[in-house]
């Protein structure tokens, strides 16, 4: 059976993956992804996990390179966007991404920032990263964008004197928060362990 | 990766990809192959060890045999990765010699 469902989630990653997560626990696969739409079908309750990684920062080299190793390594993988936008001919300028990545647009990496990654389960824990170091990295990859809106509206919001510098920086605070927080964690336990 | 900071240890993660790459591997194996030789206790996240072979290539300690189109990109490892892993066999001798000395086990 197959089942469409149209869904956004933006830039909360983790309620993304839940949501693919319990939909494979009662039965659905994701089989195609559209800018909303998630299409679906039947398989076994449970037979098929998600992880939702950003791939943001990479160029699109690296993000296909990187999906293809994925694939390599048996999972499935589909590219998503993260936001939404349907201006045609669109290009953005991001400072925070690995060269190659900076300028995104609809031919490269603009609408393919995140990937949803489905592993067969098999009684083994899921993780695409497992040492601390690699998950600081990870972390502080997701921050980045944030830092620079922050940073950027700190700079033009006292040059402008526009107060919607000052909303964009209040919103940029809540993700850097919780960022924030799940890298001091994971620096304190970095002393300790390595995996 | 924090390895050879100051002339000091590989971390474990590195020494095994190493160690995996004495026989050419493409990515999956070498997972295999960490999971197997540890008995499951280190398991190396697809994400964790894309990144690692990364540091690693670029460091010339391994080196991806050459790719074909469409097979899976193999690694092997480089005189110098053997070296790097010849090092940290002789400081873990060197290590498990004083610990015996010590603790009064045996090798």
């Amino acid at each position: 059976m197959k089942k469409n469902c149209y869904r956004f989630f933006g830039g909360l990653l983790t309620l993304q993956e839940n949501w693919l997560n319990r939909m494979a626990d009662n039965g659905y696969r994701l089989v195609r992804t559209g800018k909303l739409l998630y299409g679906f079908e039947s398989c076994a309750p449970g037979q098929y996990q998600y992880r939702v990684e950003f791939v943001g920062e990479k160029s699109r080299e690296g993000a296909e390179d990187y999906a293809r190793f994925l694939e390599d390594c048996g999972y499935r993988v589909f590219f998503k966007n993260i936001n939404l936008d349907y201006s045609i001919g669109k290009v953005k300028w991001r400072p925070w991404a690995e060269p190659g990545g900076r300028v995104a647009a609809r031919a490269t990496t603009y609408d393919r920032e995140l990937l949803i990654v489905e592993k067969a389960r098999d009684g083994k824990p899921f993780e695409l990263h497992t040492t601390y170091e690699d998950r600081l990295l990870y972390y502080r990859n997701l921050r980045k964008p944030w830092l620079w809106l922050l940073g950027m509206s700190v700079v033009f919001g006292s040059v402008m004197r526009a107060w919607v510098w000052g909303i964009f920086a209040i919103l940029s605070l809540f993700p850097l928060a919780a960022y924030q927080a799940e890298l001091a964690k994971l620096k304190k336990q970095a002393v300790t362990k390595e995996w | 990766m924090r390895d050879h900071g100051k002339g000091g240890a590989l971390t474990e993660v590195t020494f095994y990809i190493l160690l995996s790459l004495y026989a050419p591997k493409h990515g999956y194996a070498i997972m295999q192959f960490v999971a197997d030789r540890t008995g499951g206790r280190l398991v190396l996240g697809a994400g964790t060890l894309y990144g690692a072979l990364n540091t690693l290539e670029e460091k010339g300690w391994i080196s991806p045999l050459g790719t074909s189109g469409g097979r899976k990109k193999e690694y092997q490892i480089t005189p110098l990765g053997r070296e790097a892993a010849e090092k940290e066999l002789a400081r873990l001798r060197e290590l498990t010699h004083t610990a015996a000395e010590i603790m009064g086990g045996t090798l």
